[in-house]
Order: structure tokens, then sequence, then C-alpha cells
């Protein structure tokens, strides 16, 4: 039994790893710009299109663009939609990323077509890895270790540079940072822009093993929005290790009471919840404790 | 002088007033006769929409857009969910005057539609829905429905799962389509002396299989017995290939859709399936190879085995309605419950206890080497082998259990 539990959790490391890359990047919006991105879904969908194209076109070192193109999009996106929503009631941001969204899809179907295309895994990536009782596949192995790195990377850029000062001061008091010359506008731009981005490594990590679709985005922006919703609106860590605990919760449940494991993730966001209404590591809610 | 300019003006006032009410008449006489098209426009099953409705179009187009010599128009409108779908076909019937609807791209919708074709007393053709209940329990007299049952398609898969072993293993979705698959494939294991070594119910869209798969590595079955749809289907095959078990347990499953498998790849595909209709069969009627060939001309590719489905269901419907020589639902209903169209050794015509389309399937298997990625099947056998038992196979009004209202 012990064995089947490891291999299940490993399984289920890879797909929370995958996740929270996807929540990753919605935290970040929300903790820095306020706003609940609906369209963060169509941004892992561009990223999972663009690394199919770039593929096509050039190769497989060249899909490591995917995600710079995506950020710029996020940052277009900003300049032109998102930045008229701040001052906005969070009803009027919820209706217009929904609808970018739909755009965002509806034109990918407009150029793609509405059937899955094909995407493999990389050929240097193809085969299986087996340690004991756990078996895992190569690409998955380099999921596991791109989010890792991804993720380090992030938090550096956040707690270790002057930009990652600015962005946590902006979040906290945007007029002093203001006041004190800086353009926060133009950094606000780079942080839609950077959580668009992280968005789409994600989209580029499951294009290999999901089904490349217009609607792809459906299976990952609830998945985001509960691991969001568990680790606690804006917080980098409790997105981490809130989105670990989604996928590895899916895989046992899946083991052990299949036909519940896509309600099973609820079920645990309910209960964190009600347990602990700020999620795991999210800032007091003094209007719910 | 004034009686005659009375006289004059009443004649004036009568013809005008007859002009006034022939207008309509004459208007009405130039209008196209509408048909409506409930397809889904958006979501996971948009990808097979796309070519069923493809079909449908091509087959008014090859009639020159005229259906009983007057010009005609499909009127398409979306499947948002089953309430939303009946909300449009009440608009398709109410605001655009169609005169029959095709669609019911996913079964939940279809049973919804079914109902209001049945309460506004329009005839619908249901063209990809493959629930048992839709020409079974829930049958009515407005509705046709081509796709052949869960059931039905089960019953001719089983015989070739069973060559493989008779240990099975079940992966199924967890909604109407995967529930009958599943509780077919038990009945047909069972009377085999098969032995389930395990089952799971997926939910819908579910992004990831792996653990899946590893459950039935654990189980060591001799068959993977499939009721995965559309997207799911394409995702599972995909990791399926993935974690190495491509080639080493033989996967079936009914009902496979050309878009699904292009959607896996040449490198991840495989598995035994039955469908309806395949591009590349040598058998196909010179009807079906004139559809192809005009389909391949207007989008540069083989239809998809969807693309015949709206195609053939179409065509049902615009014969019938030249055979009843008018667009009254009744007429249309008593039209299509005696259409009939030759196919190879049998022919296409809806059974009038049921209105089931009798359809013969193909047994297919994924090429060993994909060399054009639009042909990816080899088609092993026509099921049933013996045409003469074809009805039999679809079941008899006592198995079927349908009462028309």
């Amino acid at each position: 039994m012990l064995d089947i539990i490891l291999s299940q959790t490993v399984s289920g490391l890879v797909l929370g790893g995958l996740y929270v890359l996807i929540a990753i990047g919605l935290s970040i919006i929300f903790g820095l710009l306020g706003i609940v991105n609906f369209a963060h879904g169509a941004f892992f969908t561009l990223g999972a299109y663009l690394a199919l194209t770039l593929m096509q076109l050039l190769g497989w070192p060249a899909v490591i663009l995917a995600p710079v193109i995506v950020g710029a999009f996020g940052m277009i996106a900003e300049r032109l939609l998102i930045r008229r929503l701040y001052d906005k009631e969070p009803l009027i941001s919820l209706i217009v990323t929904f609808a970018l969204a739909l755009m965002v899809e509806a034109t990918v179907r407009l150029i793609y077509g509405g059937i899955g295309q094909p995407f493999s895994p990389p050929p240097f990536m193809a085969g299986f890895i087996v340690w004991g009782p756990i078996l895992i596949t190569k690409y998955r192995m380099g999921v596991l270790v791109t989010t890792a790195v991804v993720l380090l990377l992030l938090w550096l850029f956040l707690e270790k540079t002057p930009f990652g000062r600015i962005l946590r001061a902006g979040s906290r008091d945007p007029e002093m940072v203001g006041l004190l010359g800086i353009n926060l506008p133009r950094v606000l731009t780079w942080v839609f822009g950077l959580g668009c981005a992280i968005s789409g490594i994600a989209g580029v990590l499951a294009a290999p093993l999901w089904t490349v679709t217009p609607a792809m985005a459906t299976n990952a922006i609830m998945p985001a929005f509960v691991v969001v919703a568990i680790g606690g609106l804006g917080s980098f860590a409790g997105a981490v290790i809130a989105g670990l605990l989604v996928g590895v919760v899916v895989a046992l449940t899946i083991q052990f009471w299949p036909e519940a494991s896509g309600a099973m993730m609820y079920v645990f966001m309910a209960l964190m919840l009600l347990l602990r209404p700020r999620g795991l590591l999210g800032e007091r809610w003094e209007r719910f404790e | 002088m004034t009686i005659a300019r009375t006289r004059l003006g009443r004649r004036s006032a009568l013809l005008g007033a007859t002009g006034l009410f022939a207008a309509p008449h004459i208007a009405r006489a130039a209008d196209p006769i509408k048909i409506g098209m409930l397809l889904a426009k958006t979501g996971q099953i948009a990808g097979q929409t796309e070519y069923l409705a493809n079909g449908s179009i091509l087959a008014l187009e090859q009639r020159n857009n005229t259906v009983m010599g007057q010009p005609a128009e499909l009127v398409w409108l979306d499947e948002p969910s089953p309430q939303g779908a009946t909300q449009n076909m009440q608009k398709l019937v109410q605001e655009n005057k169609v005169c029959a609807v095709l669609g019911g791209s996913l079964s939940s919708y279809a049973l919804a539609e079914e109902a209001k074709a049945k309460e506004l007393k329009i005839p619908f053709v249901c063209d990809n829905a493959a629930a048992t209940d839709i020409t079974g329990k829930l049958c009515n007299r407005y509705t046709f429905r081509l796709n052949t049952p869960v059931a039905v398609q089960q019953r001719m898969l089983s015989p070739y799962a069973l060559k493989y072993g008779k240990k099975w293993y079940h992966i199924t979705a967890s909604y109407a389509f995967g529930q009958d698959i599943l509780k077919c494939s038990r009945e047909n294991l069972k009377a085999a002396g098969g032995t389930e070594v395990g089952a799971d119910e997926v939910p819908l869209n579910t992004p990831d299989f792996s653990s899946f798969i590893l459950k039935i590595r654990q189980a060591k079955p001799d068959v993977v017995v499939g009721g995965l749809s559309g997207g799911d289907l394409t995702t599972f095959l995909k990791q399926w290939n993935e974690l190495g078990m491509k080639g080493k347990i033989p996967f079936l499953e009914i009902a496979i859709g050309d878009t699904d498998i292009w959607g896996v790849g040449p490198d991840a595909a495989n598995g035994i399936f039955t469908k309806l209709w395949d591009a590349y069969n040598p058998n196909n009627t010179p009807e079906e190879k004139a559809f192809a060939t005009a389909y391949q001309k207007k989008h540069g590719k083989p239809p998809a085995d969807k693309a015949w489905m709206g195609w053939i269901t179409a065509r049902s419907l615009f014969e019938s309605i030249d055979a009843a020589k008018s667009t009254d639902a009744d007429k249309i209903v008593d039209a299509l419950e005696t259409w009939k169209v030759p196919a190879g050794d049998s022919s296409y015509s809806y059974r009038k206890f049921d209105h089931q389309m009798l359809v013969r399937n193909l047994a297919v298997s994924v090429k060993d080497k994909i060399t054009d990625k639009w042909n990816y099947f080899d088609v092993k056998a026509t099921l049933p082998e013996n045409p003469a038992d074809l009805e039999k196979v679809f079941g008899t009004p006592e198995e079927i259990g349908c009462k028309m209202g």
C-alpha cells in the first residue's frame, strides 16, 4: 500500500507543480494590482499554442520564447484595458477580464480551428524512470524541475531585487511610491506582464501532456482559483504549498475514490476556508475572523 | 360623375385591400425555407460541432441551397447548456420560423432538446448524441437520431475485446455517455464469463490521467475498455503513450471521432474503436465519395466522420421535406419515417417504431505507421458482419422500450 501511495504522491506533485505555476501568476496580479483576472487561463492557452507554433516553425529551443511573447501580450492588454479597471468596482474587472478570456479563445479558435492539436513531449525527454515503486516520465521530471527553478527565480526577483521591493511597496502604499518619483503605472504594466508570462510557462509545460484546444483553459483556471483561495489571496508561499497539496489530494483521491477526484479539491478548499478563512498564508481578513 | 368616381374609388380600395392581404403571401413565397441547426459553438465539443455544421452546410450547397425547389437556409444557434439549448430551440421555432431542427452535439443537450421538440411539435434530427434513451425510453414522435446507441455499439465491440482476454479494466466518463458504456460493457463481460479487474469513473475534463494509468498498471488487465469522450479521450491516449503503455495493454472504445484521434498525434495514437464512417473506406457509396470530394475541395482536407454525420442527417431531412412537399411538421415526420437510401449491402433509414437510423458500424484500429496526418485508421470489419443482422443488433421494440407519445 505504501508503494501505491508513494507512486500517486509523486504523480500528484507534478500536477500540483502545474497548478502552482498557473496560480502564482494569478496570485501576484491580485496581490499587487487588486484585479481578479478571469482571463488568466486564456494566457495559459496562448502559451500552449505559441509553443506549438514555435516548435513547428523553428524547433524545440524556440519554445522558450513563448512565455516572453505571452508576457508581451499581457503588457499590451494591461495598457489598453486592465489599467482602466484599477479604481473600478471588482465586478467590472470580473466581467471585463471574462470577456477578454472569451475573445482570446475565439481568436485562437479562428486561427487554429476548434479541434485538438497534436503535441507530444520532445524526443530527448521520451521514456520514463522507475525508482522502486515510483514511476515518473522524464518529461514530468522536467516539469517538476522547471517549476522549482521558475519559483526560485521569481522569489529571488521579488525579494532580492530593487524592482521587487518597489512592487511590494507599491502593493501596500501606491501613493507613497508615486511621491518617491517612481512611475507606478509602468511598474504595474510589468507586473501584469510577469503574471501572464508565468501562466504562459504553465501552458508551454502542459501542452505535451494535456489536449491543446482553444478551451483548454477550462481545466486550468478553476484549480488555479482553488489554489489561490486555499493558499491565501496574494500569498506567494501560500500558492506554492496549496498547489502541491491540491495535486497530491487529487492523485490520492483517484487511487481510493476515483469518482470524487474532480470534486475533492473543492471539498478541500471548503474545509480549509472553514478552518482558516484567510487561507493558509493569507493576510488577516478581519471581517471574517 | 361623383357616383362613378366613388365606384372607381371603391374598386380601387377593394383592389388595394386585396393587394394588402395578398402581399404577405407573395412575400412568404419568396422567403427561404428555414431549417434550424442547434450545435455548440464553444467548449470542448466545439471541435466536433464545427465538422457537423460543415457537413450539413455542404449537404444544402450540393442541392444549390434549395429544398422543395425553393431557396432554403440553415439558421445556426448555440447550445451553451441543456437549458440554453432548449431556449434556442424555442427561438428557432417561434422567431426564426424554422420547419425542422438538426443538432444535439452532446447527450445531455439532446435529451433536453428532444423533450422540447415534442412540446413544440417540431421535427428534430439528432446528429451526434449517442445516449441510449434518446430513441429508447425517452423517444417521441418528433425526434429522429443518427448515432448508434451506446448499448448497440458496445454489443458490436465486446467480441473484439474478448479476443484479447477476459480480464477487463473499465475507465469511463462519470456522466451519461460513460455510465451507459460501463453498464453495457459489464453486462457483455458477465455474459462472456469474464472478470472486471478494475473500474474508474472519471470526472469530465480531467487534465491528468497519470494516477488512473498507474492504477491500471497495478491491476494488470488483459484489456482496457474505455468510455471517455472528446478531449478527455485525447488526453488519456497522449498520457497512455507517455507512460509507456502503448502496445503493452490493448485499449478499446466505441465511437471514436476523427477529431479525437487527430489531436492525439501520430506518435501517441493507438487503440481499437468503432466509428460510423471513414473517409478512406473503399466501400463508401458513390454519393459519399462525391461528398468527400466536394468537402476536400471546399475545406482543403478530407471530411471527418462528424462531417459525414452532419451531411447524412441533413440529407435525410432535406429529402424528406422534398418528399413531404410541405413544411408541415407531421408531414415531414411521416416522410422521415419512410426515407431510405442505399448504403452498399444495406441501406440508411430510420426505424418507424423508435426513429433510430440503422447504420452498420466500422471496427477500426490505429495504423502501425501513420504517414497521412488525416488517415489514422485501418478498417478491420463492418459490423454486424452479416447485413441481415442489422435490425436484430439494434434491438427489438421490447428491448428498446420506446413508446411514441
